[in-house]
């Protein structure tokens, strides 16, 4: 294995970084996505709000490999032809801001109304209630929270090798078929998930130790 | 059986979703099981044991919950297979997702467990009962209350988790829509089927798990 190892770590690594960057992006559009779903959940339109929540609904109920395999497999069927890289970014940002949006729901429930009521009374406007108010308080509610949902989405990249997108995981299969290995390097590809996603786990628990002393 | 026409083809492929959605609950729950069995001593020894089983209990829960279930399902598929240890394909999803599981299962029974105020053992202690009879006694019954809603959330994880067993070869409902595509070229259809049947499955999980977290809630305000 040693003798091996000088020819493996550079790809393991390069797919880590790949990894890295694909979660990086999906976890930009659900950040994005999601505040766009929970502002339709909120719409005073039925329809809308109807919309945003069979959305985020049938996200949450079903596996990301289901939505993975829908959108690079049966939407190509249908004509929309995507790259695997592609469709990884669409569908784990996709299945992110559902729980984003959740996330942020939770965050603007946890002002209390009393609050918006007496900034209300004290003349502020709706945009000021929003920024003075709502916002400084909803972050530190938020916070722990998305930092944990990044944690998932570092996981959840792994899932996309399994329609080819190049990642870690999907580096880690090629040797593991070539050098029939795969005790050795799938037990590598674990450490480099380990270190990816420890860093920001460790983050979302001093966030959440540390905002619930503020509040 | 591409042959198959028409309504036929239609019937088909409902009895082949439907034997992969049986393979599915049968992987789901033996994994739920699996992760309970292992996570309930892990959360005794972490709310009772010393500072060394403690940091050792740390590091298994912080392992297998950074590292992707889908890495651990290899491992022990493929990799353990290296070493002569050849296990099913259904045997290595329900361990895999079984001990990935227990990481956040024995998280869940801990929290439920700490969640019981010192004050009442201490006082249960006093009163004379032995620390076997505290626990089934006092903590029990009030830990299984706090414990419910996660391990509802858990168990829909776990659901979820059970289509990443057909990259091991497990013939759950993800692996027979993939040969099923094969064979009809019907993709879009066939997944949707596809979620539909989790949604079926998950939909009224998710509705349980608000009822009892609106129901615990409830009787944290009422303590």
């Amino acid at each position: 294995m040693m003798k091996h190892l000088a020819d493996w770590l550079p790809l393991l690594a390069h797919g880590a970084l790949q990894s890295a960057k694909m979660m990086l992006i999906a976890y930009v559009i659900a950040l994005v996505f999601g505040a766009v779903l929970m502002l339709m959940r909120r719409s005073r339109f039925r329809l809308i709000s109807g919309i945003a929540g069979i959305y985020i609904t049938a996200i949450r109920g079903t596996p990301v490999l289901a939505q993975l395999f829908f959108i690079y497999f049966g939407l190509a069927e249908m004509g929309l032809v995507m790259s695997s890289w592609q469709a990884a970014i669409i569908g784990l940002g996709g299945n992110s801001a559902a729980y984003v949006a959740e996330i942020y729901r939770a965050g603007i429930e946890s002002v209390s109304r009393g609050q918006i009521e007496a900034a209300r009374s004290m003349g502020l406007r709706r945009f000021q209630i929003t920024r003075l108010v709502v916002l400084p308080q909803m972050v530190t509610v938020v916070l722990p929270p998305l930092a944990n949902q990044a944690v998932v989405l570092i996981k959840e990249t792994s899932v996309a090798s399994l329609i080819a997108a190049p990642e870690l995981m999907h580096e880690a299969r090629d040797l593991a078929a070539e050098f029939y290995m795969p005790l050795e390097l799938y037990l590598l590809a674990g450490l480099m998930y380990l270190m990816l996603a420890f860093p920001l786990s460790v983050l979302a628990r001093h966030l959440e130790a540390r905002l619930r002393i503020e509040r | 059986m591409a042959h198959e026409q028409g309504i036929d083809l239609y019937l088909y492929i409902i009895r082949v979703l439907a034997t992969g959605a049986w393979v599915t609950i049968e992987v789901a729950v033996g994994s739920l099981l699996f992760s309970m069995l292992v996570a309930a001593p892990l959360a005794n020894a972490q709310s009772l044991g010393g500072p060394t089983v403690k940091a050792i209990i740390r590091v298994y829960v912080e392992v297998f919950r950074a590292v992707p279930v889908l890495t651990q399902l290899f491992i022990i598929y493929f990799g353990l297979a290296t070493l002569g240890l050849k296990l099913g394909s259904i045997t290595a999803a329900i361990i895999g997702l079984g001990l990935n599981g227990s990481a956040y299962c024995a998280e869940i029974f801990r929290a439920g467990i700490e969640a019981v105020p010192r004050g009442q053992t201490e006082a249960a202690r006093a009163l004379g009962l032995r620390r076997w009879q505290v626990f089934r006694l006092v903590v029990l019954p009030q830990a299984v209350r706090m414990v419910l809603p996660p391990l509802t959330n858990f168990s829909i994880q776990l659901l979820k988790n059970t289509s990443v067993a057909s990259a091991v070869a497990a013939p759950e409902i993800m692996l027979l829509a993939r040969n099923l595509v094969n064979e009809t070229f019907l993709s879009p259809q066939i997944y949707l089927s596809v979620c539909l049947v989790y949604l079926c499955i998950s939909l009224p999980m998710i509705r349980l798990a608000g009822w009892l977290e609106r129901r615990t809630g409830a009787f944290e305000s009422r303590q």
